[in-house]
């Protein structure tokens, strides 16, 4: 009898063996599977780097109102959205950058510019795996007049095949 | 009566032994399971390739940034690879090859001019050097 019950023990102890790999087996996959989502990462330094390229310890650099910087705002910031020719990326810009700044007392707009692919705009506040990923900044600046003002920042990363399974 | 007893106590320790070695060889399949799905060349190669992009990102000119790639140089090495080209950036885009095949490439936004080598010294390294474009 007691040999019995030793069998049935060892019986369920592989079973709960196979059942514990099993769920190992399934956890691995599901981690090592999908590939690793660096877009928030990514869309943070985008962001950090506009801010950088717009004002520096709390000044707006010079320039930033100047109708130059709109057109060469890839130059002057030094941005570089060219992606790799896979999933139709090339057709379709990977990155979206809007920069808007409002002065302090008014919020007037004195300067809106946005760059890249325009219709990753619409994603932003839906928070879903498969959508690109949206960050929101705000700073204050002084001009060199020790004016005040908003700067508002916007940064979408898309490229969501090589970051979501 | 005695030599019953001892029967007995001898198929207890033998089938205790069995059980145990069945499950230390179940655990040791386990173990080697997980290591060879979390070190794997593809696994490595997105790992480096993405890390490399985003360090890439937020560097700036005038800098140079040494990574440590310890384990990827060990697989490269034994899939014959030569450590001169796992690492291979061209315009912005970052390419780790660690197998035979094209590797994996991920794109990094910072419109400088970026350069990999191998560091020869410590053979665990790479190093980038970041300038102005």
């Amino acid at each position: 009898m007691n040999k019995k019950g030793d069998k049935l023990i060892s019986v369920y102890w592989f079973a709960v063996l196979f059942i514990v790999a099993a769920a190992i087996v399934y956890m691995v996959h599901a981690f090592y599977g999908k590939p690793y989502d660096v877009r928030p990462i990514e869309a943070d330094i985008l962001i950090s780097k506009i801010a950088r390229c717009l004002s520096e310890t709390g000044h707006i650099k010079e320039g930033v109102f100047e109708e130059n910087f709109k057109e060469n705002f890839r130059g002057i910031c030094k941005l570089n959205f060219r992606v790799e020719d896979v999933y139709g990326w090339r057709e379709q810009e990977q990155y979206y950058v809007e920069i808007e700044i409002l002065k302090f007392d008014s919020t007037e707009s004195v300067l809106f510019l946005e760059d890249g692919n325009k219709q990753l705009r619409d994603f932003c506040g839906r928070d879903e795996k498969n959508f690109p990923r949206c960050l929101e900044r705000s700073l204050y600046s002084l001009d060199k007049d020790g004016n005040s003002y908003k700067i508002n920042l916007v940064s979408i990363v898309r490229k969501t095949e090589k970051n979501v399974y | 009566m005695k030599t019953l007893i001892k029967k007995k106590n001898g198929e207890i320790l033998t089938e205790n032994i069995i059980f145990i070695i069945l499950n230390l060889v179940f655990l040791s399949i386990l173990v080697v399971f997980l290591f060879s799905r979390t070190s794997t060349a593809a696994v490595f190669e997105e790992k480096y390739a993405k890390q490399i992009a985003l360090a890439l990102d937020s560097a700036e000119p005038g800098m140079t940034i040494y990574l440590e790639m310890k384990d990827a140089i060990k697989i490269a090495k034994k899939n014959s690879i030569n450590l001169e080209n796992v690492i291979s950036i061209r315009d912005n885009l970052v390419t780790v090859r660690l197998r035979d095949g094209e590797g994996y490439s991920y794109s990094f936004f910072n419109n400088a001019q970026v350069t990999a080598r191998f560091d020869t010294e410590s053979e665990e390294k790479y190093f980038f050097v970041i300038d102005k474009k």
